[in-house]
């Protein structure tokens, strides 16, 4: 009786456990049975056992934008949290106008991902595009280029207008890292006269591990799934430069309505997803330790 | 060497400041464009326009549908705040009160939603819903944007109500109050600056968000304000003067609010990841 008292407030996460199983729980097991089928999105499924997978496994156009989505998702982490850790290193030596600088980096995470890829679609279009006219006026008409339209720039291209998007962010968990490393600790290095550099490779750099994890782990989760930037930029081109997994999952499901192929193909994603955060949370949360 | 100092942080600032600029150029541009005719950016593709006119604006306005999207995303907005800020802190307070294993469990299930892409959950959401009647309506919408919010106001709440001190529950635990209405009396009237900060939270992840709406939603007058956007700018054949102006009218509620509660959403949201 009075273990039972003790558990009846757990009713109170009722309404939330039917969410959570309703949105989360038996839409992932639904997608797990139909991706073991042929579902059209009418009529009845049949069974074709492993064949949606063996197909994700055996076209290059799948393994292509598996690596593409890869090499989309290293780009961004690394470029992303050099310059946020860059901006958050320069703004902590600068207080009178760190808030400032803080709040004027974060601007464009206020923005939709349909704004920023129209935005910039334009800013990189050869016609009249903002890029090719600032080169112009520079004096540098050598470089310009067609930047979302050839195969070998397109996917940096839109990296970087992902990496645009979310340096504000990262920049933000930066500083707020820096908030928490202990003032006398900086104090005493000061006066043992380490020079700033010093300071920021063997003292900031080892004390921001919390923030390196955080930063890293929620860009990588980000980036893996991206699918907004490709779609409205360059929808997957050109010749596939672009096409990430969750652009096939879009296009399975409301180009072809494949429904069980693209629930196996999102299966396959969930996996990766799983598997990457797990293997980074292991290193990231080791490397917090030795510090 | 005092001295010297002061010039290279005045000189470092200076640096940071242009920097920073250059990071808001495209925001600069999105405005500036948005104010130019198709035949004035072929002449002048970069420079201020000649003349402030508000053309590709009202004839922006007029085809985008902009007002009722607007409210349609307001509308969905109060909604799910209500609705994740109930369930949520309502789940939140037994998880932040209690450790035993089905407390550890629900975290667990919680972690579970916090960390699964929605493309994973997207098309079983959109046959469940075609199939109960949720596709194409408010509700729908509004339920899975509470689904995806949930798990994130859960640890939000948890964590805020840890810091809330047990001995303001003790009073009214001797006047054998039940659990719920000390959830009610207690701890609900102080949970106003975590709500706050959730809220904001909310409003900019239903009004940015492209992907739910677009698969969820064919009725023009149901559209928020981003598939309205998307609509009207289309895919092909991009007009410079229908996208700026576009682009401008979507972001210009949020970043009008982000000027008000600038530290509040910046800190907020940094709280919110690093929890």
């Amino acid at each position: 009786m009075r273990t039972l008292r003790r558990y009846r407030i757990f009713l109170f996460t009722l309404p939330a456990i039917l969410v959570i199983g309703a949105f989360f729980v038996y839409p992932i097991l639904l997608s797990l049975r139909l991706s073991f089928t042929d579902f059209t999105g009418v009529g009845i499924p049949n069974d074709v056992g492993w064949k949606n997978y063996e197909r994700i496994f055996t076209r290059s156009r799948y393994l292509d934008a598996f690596t593409t989505t890869i090499l989309f998702t290293v780009i961004v982490v690394v470029v992303q949290t050099a310059l946020g850790l860059f901006f958050a290193a320069l703004l902590h030596r600068l207080p009178a106008v760190r808030n400032l600088c803080r709040a004027a980096l974060f601007t464009p995470a206020m923005m939709s991902f349909v704004i920023v890829g129209y935005v910039w679609q334009f800013i990189y279009s050869p016609f009249n595009g903002g890029l090719n006219s600032a080169l112009a006026a520079l004096g540098l008409e050598s470089l310009q280029h067609n930047w979302i339209g050839d195969p070998n720039t397109a996917l940096i291209a839109v990296a970087f207008a992902h990496i645009w998007m979310f340096t504000g962010y990262t920049t933000a968990i930066f500083l707020a890292g820096y908030a928490a490393i202990p003032s006398d600790l900086e104090e005493a290095s000061k006066l043992e006269g380490a020079r700033s550099w010093q300071r920021f490779r063997h003292i900031e750099v080892p004390l921001l591990a919390p923030s390196f994890t955080i930063n890293i782990m929620l860009s990588t989760i980000g980036t893996l799934k991206t699918f907004e930037l490709p779609f409205i930029m360059t929808r997957g081109g050109p010749d596939g430069a672009t096409r990430t997994l969750s652009l096939h999952i879009i296009d399975s499901l409301f180009g072809k309505y494949k429904f069980g192929f693209a629930s196996a193909l999102s299966i396959i994603m969930l996996l990766l997803v799983v598997l990457v955060a797990y293997v980074q949370n292991r290193y990231l949360r080791s490397r917090e330790d030795i510090t | 060497m005092k001295l010297k100092r002061h010039v290279s942080t005045w000189l470092l600032s200076a640096v940071a400041l242009m920097l920073v600029a250059f990071m808001l150029l495209p925001v600069l541009y999105m405005v500036i464009m948005s104010f130019k005719s198709g035949a004035e950016i072929t002449q002048n593709p970069l420079g201020l326009p000649a003349s402030l006119d508000f053309g590709n604006y009202i004839n922006a306005l007029s085809k985008m549908n902009y007002l009722r999207s607007v409210f349609n995303s307001i509308g969905i907005t109060l909604s799910v705040t209500v609705l994740v800020s109930f369930i949520g802190a309502l789940a939140a307070y037994p998880l932040a009160r209690r450790t035993n294993p089905l407390a550890r469990a629900l975290v667990l299930l919680m972690a579970l939603g916090l960390s699964t892409p929605n493309f994973v959950t997207i098309t079983p959401i959109y046959v469940i819903f075609r199939d109960i009647g949720l596709l194409d309506t408010y509700l729908g919408l509004i339920l899975a944007f509470t689904a995806l919010n949930l798990p994130l106001a859960v640890f939000f709440y948890t964590s805020f109500i840890r810091s809330i001190p047990l001995e303001l529950e003790e009073a009214a635990r001797l006047d054998n109050c039940s659990d719920f209405r000390i959830f009610w009396h207690v701890i609900r009237p102080l949970l106003g600056p975590a709500t706050a900060t959730l809220s904001l939270f909310v409003m900019l992840m239903v009004w940015n968000d492209f992907t739910y709406p677009l698969l969820l939603l064919t009725d023009e007058s149901k559209f928020t304000v981003m598939i309205s956007v998307y609509r009207f700018v289309g895919n092909h054949n991009l007009s410079p003067s229908d996208l700026f102006p576009a682009a401008v009218l979507g972001s210009l509620p949020l970043l009008i609010l982000f000027i008000f509660f600038q530290r509040r959403i910046v800190s907020g949201v940094t709280a919110g990841a690093v929890k």
